[in-house]
């Protein structure tokens, strides 16, 4: 272990410090994190969704299976704080497992949306955490380490962390919150997610044409 | 893009922060180590470059004996050859065709066996292909002391992890927080149960491989029960208030045990002085060392005890392979 986490480990012991910034992360995730649900099923949400930063214009980055034709069109969104608004698909891909949702009213007092990093630049190892809704348990957080370093731009990003359905849009992301990934599904016991830059290409693309 | 948000805990140095570069720094290290191995179709497996020429890989992983692909730390590939495997301890060892330069990848470094403890926090690295090294964190979840594998190993510690296996976990490297090497994963001896084989039983199993091709099994060449006397019969050998025993149910032609005269039918009670009640208990008599020394066998036949002397023989290493575990030894 590192001089500075021993150093640490002497002055405050080292698992308060980690638990006491888990507990920040989460929090600070928890912000940025949507529960989406269909009109009429609110009390057991179907999934996660992102604040996503676009010029200022508030949307939710989420996977399309998450929103499926077969629900409608039409979605509720709730933010941590309990604020609950509109929304409605602006674009699904299923191919790529995104969707961007527009809230129609935005209500006061709504969260700013996520920073948004960049997988490519991780190193394997390094700790991610997630944050969504496992099973319907809201705002839950995961902690892991990223699997491998994605090799290539559109490769998905892939995380030795514990997830469940209810995790589904929501993020993946670095000890300084910024987002690198949507979860998206589980394979072979890896948590799998779509790297951020190419769900913020998506969100740009579908909202500029 | 600018993190619009940034928050209190980016922080200059969180101990979360540090705990994360120390896993990453451990993985960098080791990955110096760890080469793929094409050596079965669709997914590589993981091996590590063990000696200077020398990788050790998962036998199970590798179905090929000759002319093997192997992808170097670099990326660039290099070709090895099988020299043994043993079946015992799904070890198999590959040798270089020409020793890859310095530049491409290293010795892995080890970590000291005192650093295998309970609870400490361990990443297991592979490379189960050219896209670079994979890793999963975890604990060691238990500890104990030499066990033998369901084909007759011998493997020095018995390590069993808390992690998730994945694609190219066999074959790589458990690591500690620092990067040092703890022994090698398998997920092959104990039912897909992750386990690490340490330091001592690689380089065991490396010298013997190098050195004569396959490792030494000990063997007397019987099947074996565990059997129950009467407690009178117990009482007239004075075999004491458990009288338990082997019972011999099979006896290979022309083995040690049948050029010693054991038969079908004979229960034994005691082996090199020690009280014998299941086949297990032999079996850990068993060690490679002991081939070529004499074995005491106190055995009841007939109502009557009797005292065998069996030389241990040396189990030919073709036979190893269509051995499938159970009760011989």
């Amino acid at each position: 272990m590192s001089v500075a986490l021993a150093a640490r480990a002497d002055a405050v012991g080292v698992h308060a410090s980690l638990a006491s910034e888990l507990e920040t992360l989460a929090t600070q995730l928890s912000l940025v994190t949507v529960r989406i649900s269909s009109h009429g099923t609110r009390a057991d949400g179907i999934g996660a969704g992102i604040l996503w930063p676009l010029d200022g214009r508030l949307i939710v980055v989420t996977n399309a299976h998450v929103v499926p034709p077969s629900r409608g069109s039409g979605f509720l969104i709730e933010s941590v704080t309990g604020r609950v608004a509109n929304a409605r698909v602006v674009a699904r891909d299923r191919e790529v497992d995104l969707a961007l949702l527009a809230l129609s009213e935005p209500p006061d007092e709504w969260p700013a949306p996520a920073s948004i990093g960049d997988a490519r630049s991780l190193r394997a190892g390094e700790i991610v955490v997630a944050l969504g809704h496992p099973l319907g348990v809201g705002g839950a957080l995961s902690v892991g380490v990223l699997h491998a370093v994605p090799n290539g731009d559109d490769v998905l990003v892939r995380a030795d962390i514990r997830l469940a359905p209810g995790n589904s849009g929501g993020p993946l992301a670095t000890l300084d919150g910024s987002v690198v990934g949507v979860n998206c599904m589980i394979a072979g016991g890896l948590g799998i997610a779509i790297p951020a830059h190419v769900a913020d290409r998506f969100a740009h693309e579908v909202s500029s044409g | 893009m600018s993190p619009a948000n940034a928050s209190s805990s980016a922080g200059s140095r969180s101990a979360l922060r540090a705990l994360s570069d120390d896993l990453a720094a451990a993985v960098q290290r080791a990955s110096r180590g760890i080469v793929a191995i094409h050596a079965r179709p669709r997914i590589p497996a993981s091996g590590i470059y063990w000696r200077d020429g020398i990788i050790v890989a998962t036998s199970h992983t590798i179905r090929k004996e000759q002319d093997i692909a192997i992808t170097l730390p670099n990326g660039s590939r290099a070709v090895a050859q099988l020299v043994g495997r043993d079946g015992g301890t799904d070890l198999a060892v590959l040798r270089f065709d020409a020793t890859p330069p310095k530049d491409a990848m290293s010795v892995v470094e080890r970590a000291s066996a005192d650093a295998l403890r309970v609870g400490s926090v361990v990443l297991a690295v592979g490379r189960p292909g050219d896209d670079g090294v994979t890793t999963s964190l975890g604990v060691i979840s238990a500890l104990s002391d030499k066990w033998r594998t369901w084909s007759g190993g011998e493997i020095d510690r018995f390590v069993r992890l808390d992690l998730s296996v994945y694609d190219g976990f066999s074959g790589g490297a458990l690591v500690d927080a620092d990067g040092g090497v703890l022994g090698i994963n398998c997920s092959a001896l104990a039912r897909g149960t992750p386990l690490t084989i340490p330091n001592a039983t690689v380089d065991r199993v490396v010298d013997a491989l190098l050195t004569r091709g396959h490792v030494a099994r000990a063997y007397l060449g019987v099947a074996m029960q565990p059997a129950r006397l009467t407690k009178s019969l117990a009482d007239r050998l004075q075999l004491g208030d458990a009288p338990r025993g082997v019972l011999v149910i099979m006896v290979e032609s022309d083995s040690p045990a049948d050029r010693a005269g054991l038969l079908v039918g004979d229960v034994i009670v005691a082996a090199g002085g020690n009280s014998v009640t299941e086949p297990q208990d032999i079996a850990e008599l068993l060690g490679a060392e002991r081939v070529g020394a004499t074995l005491q066998l106190s055995v009841v036949r007939g109502g009557e005890r009797r005292t065998i002397d069996v030389t241990v023989g040396e189990r030919a290493p073709a036979a190893e392979g269509r051995r499938r575990g159970g009760r011989g030894s």
